[in-house]
């Protein structure tokens, strides 16, 4: 008899797990930050996480075929953090091993294995949660566990010889104040969207026919590709910048957080006015006539009908615009207002990959951050109605 | 029942957020050093920032900002207050890029030190003795196969119809002192077809790109005090006709900044007098090819200088 799988996902993820580790490289080991690297495969990393690393492999195989669903999604969560230490652990003291007997110069990066195992092993975590419905606090006590234990390796010193660890505590000085810049930058393109988002979605709802004006110059601005929005604003708002000192004193500039921020903003716009509008608009007209005959003015009826009611689809068009402008907010860097994509530019031109990764991988954390933040508040505002 | 902000509170809210920002204000304000996105900049704004730090001067560390564009607008605008920048830009910003006295060294100064402070107030101290311009470098094995040593032979290479793939930045390719100088100079035309433009400046990728034959490239864009070179195995080509002008390093300081910071110019001048071409390669090779966080080699080579006693 043929056995029958239960979880097919889990399987697919066995499948790549197991071709990343056969085919791919776990470390790539070259002499120097710019000299072309030797690939290392995972057999050849460190013995216990290796076998780690190929058991929860072939565990997670055998659990895609077990019928019960609570038994196999509790099995599947542990294998998998297994999985997950087995990767990280294993690249760390990898690396220690090898620049134990090597000039400091040498570089150990992270190669294409390390990444599939990770992601095999989060991406069966999250399969496991979700289908056996795991309740949000233990969720979220979860990814508390996970980055308490990855802080923990980390400050035990497991990466330190890892070159994206060493390219990040070269730069670790500036890493935080470019951190903060990025959140000031996407924070400062949201308050100013949100200023400039409620009148145009009241205009819109007032006047039917400026709807078509309105979206139409939105979504234009929005096909605009970033980087030419930011270099097309640093010509007039020089010009401004010269011309009235007032600016200059402000910190308003043709280059620095000016242009970025209202580039950042105007493409906020379309996300938000979108969705404000469609929340506003879609509340029952039964509803708004039954507040108007209970005797609610007009404002009144805004703040205590339609806002409460449109308020989902309100954080909705929010939440795009944040996690748009957090990642829109990397090619500020290129016209002088920092950010975490400085680090990216700077990797780029100098070839130094990992440097790459100390601006991306932050902005990809933010960016999901934000999203789950954001789900938590439309739930809650759902729940509400 | 809640009521919308007001505008007041709005406009102090925005204001509020632009100085912090901006990060300006107070009567003694510190000292805004921006350099260059790339490393060299990196490693001489890290210079200039200890040495003013030495000296008593409160700083601001607003390092790697952007390519030449872009830190000249904030220099200009008055968003940093002090950057290193190289003698033969000044040719690039004045428009006289077909001015023969930006290939000598003291000359070029000068005129660029002239220039600046009587159209917009901005001040060159004295610069490094190092000539970091820019140049064209081929793989060794290519240049052994080749007989390659000058622009010259490259040249001919050319003519001869030879397969070249430049990799350059948009800067040189575009710059009147960059690529058509030596286009001008040596009697050869390279084709769309021949190049690969990289929209940053940075040396780095040109260089690997042609060490590993990316693309088919066979020859990169290369600064002078390049630290990579020897370790990418490359091989700068000589410049005996000097097309190029001379890109020497300098400290630009604000007229106004300098009037409220005279030390300025005695904190800076030991260390850039101590930079010469040997020396920078060195330094830059640290920061390129070994790692080394800038800032730590500037300590390093400013401690054994005996410049921050």
């Amino acid at each position: 008899m043929t056995p029958i799988v239960h979880n097919r996902v889990l399987l697919a993820l066995c499948l790549v797990g197991a071709l990343a580790a056969l085919y791919g490289e776990f470390l790539n080991s070259a002499p120097n930050r710019l000299a072309g690297s030797v690939a290392l495969p995972l057999w050849q990393a460190p013995l216990l996480e290796a076998a780690a690393a190929m058991a929860g492999l072939g565990a997670l195989t055998v659990l895609a075929f077990a019928a019960q669903v609570k038994l196999r999604s509790y099995a599947t969560l542990l294998v998998a953090v297994l999985v997950l230490w087995a990767s990280l652990s294993g690249a760390g003291h990898f690396a220690t091993l090898l620049s134990s007997a090597s000039p400091p110069a040498a570089r150990y990066s992270l190669g294409a294995t390390f990444w599939t195992l990770v992601a095999v092993a989060l991406l069966a975590m999250l399969d496991a949660v979700q289908r056996m419905k795991l309740a949000l606090a233990l969720r979220v006590g979860l990814v508390a566990a996970l980055c308490f234990g990855f802080v923990l390796m980390a400050q035990a010193g497991r990466f330190a010889d890892l070159s994206l660890a060493k390219e990040f505590s070269s730069h670790r000085a500036i890493f935080f104040s470019e951190l903060g810049r990025h959140l000031a930058l996407v924070g400062a393109a949201i308050f100013f969207a949100l200023c400039m988002g409620v009148p145009l979605t009241a205009l819109v709802l007032r006047k039917a026919k400026a709807c078509g004006v309105v979206f139409a110059s939105l979504g234009i601005v929005q096909t605009i590709p970033s980087i030419a929005l930011f270099g097309v604003l640093i010509a007039p708002l020089s010009a401004l910048s010269r011309d009235l000192p007032f600016l200059r004193d402000l910190g308003v500039g043709g280059t620095g957080p000016a242009p970025a921020i209202i580039a950042l903003t105007l493409y906020s716009l379309l996300p938000l006015v979108r969705s404000f509008y469609t929340g506003l608009a879609e509340v029952a007209e039964d509803v708004k006539d039954a507040a108007i005959g209970m005797g609610f003015g007009a404002r009144n009826l805004f703040f205590a009908v339609e806002l409460p009611l449109g308020l989902p689809a309100l954080l909705s068009g929010l939440r795009v615009a944040t996690i748009q402008a957090i990642g829109l907010a990397a090619v500020a860097a290129l016209i002088g207002a920092g950010g975490l994509g400085a680090f990216v530019f700077q990797g780029v031109g100098e070839y130094a990959l990992d440097l790459v990764l100390v601006g991306a991988i932050p902005i990809i954390l933010l960016a999901l951050a934000a999203d789950f933040i954001f789900q938590m508040l439309i739930a809650s505002a759902r729940r509400r109605i | 029942m809640r009521r919308p902000p007001t505008l007041s509170r709005r406009s102090l809210l925005t204001g509020a957020l632009w100085l912090s920002l901006s990060g300006k204000g107070g009567a003694a304000s510190p000292v805004i050093v921006g350099s260059k996105l790339d490393l060299e900049g990196a490693l001489l704004g890290h210079m200039a920032l200890l040495a003013l730090r030495r000296a008593g001067i409160e700083t601001q560390n607003r390092l790697q900002i952007g390519p030449t564009a872009i830190l000249r607008e904030a220099l200009l605008s008055g968003a940093i207050d002090l950057c290193v920048e190289y003698t033969g830009n000044a040719a690039f910003f004045f428009h006289q890029d077909d001015d023969p006295v930006w290939k000598d060294a003291e000359a070029g100064y000068a005129r660029a030190a002239e220039l600046d402070y009587r159209r917009n107030s901005l001040v060159w101290l004295r610069p490094a003795p190092a000539d970091n311009s820019w140049a064209i470098a081929v793989p060794n094995r290519l240049a052994r196969e080749k007989s390659l040593a000058t622009l010259e032979d490259f040249a001919r290479f050319a003519r001869d119809g030879n397969r070249i793939k430049l990799a350059a930045s948009a800067e040189f390719v575009e710059s009147a002192a960059g690529l058509p100088a030596f286009e001008t100079a040596y009697g050869f035309k390279l084709e769309a077809r021949q190049l690969l433009v990289l929209s940053g400046g940075e040396t780095s990728a040109t260089m690997k790109a042609a060490a590993d034959g990316m693309s088919g490239v066979n020859a990169a864009m290369a600064y002078g005090a390049d630290g990579a070179l020897e370790a990418l195995d490359l091989l700068a080509l000589e410049d005996p006709r000097h097309a190029e002008p001379v890109y020497a390093p300098a400290p630009v300081v604000r007229a106004a900044t300098l009037e409220l910071y005279p030390n300025i110019r005695q904190a800076l001048a030991p260390v850039f007098a101590s930079l010469d071409l040997a020396t920078l390669r060195d330094l830059n090779e640290k920061v390129a090819v070994e790692g080394e966080a800038a800032a730590a080699v500037a300590l390093a080579f400013l401690g054994a200088k005996g410049l921050l006693d």
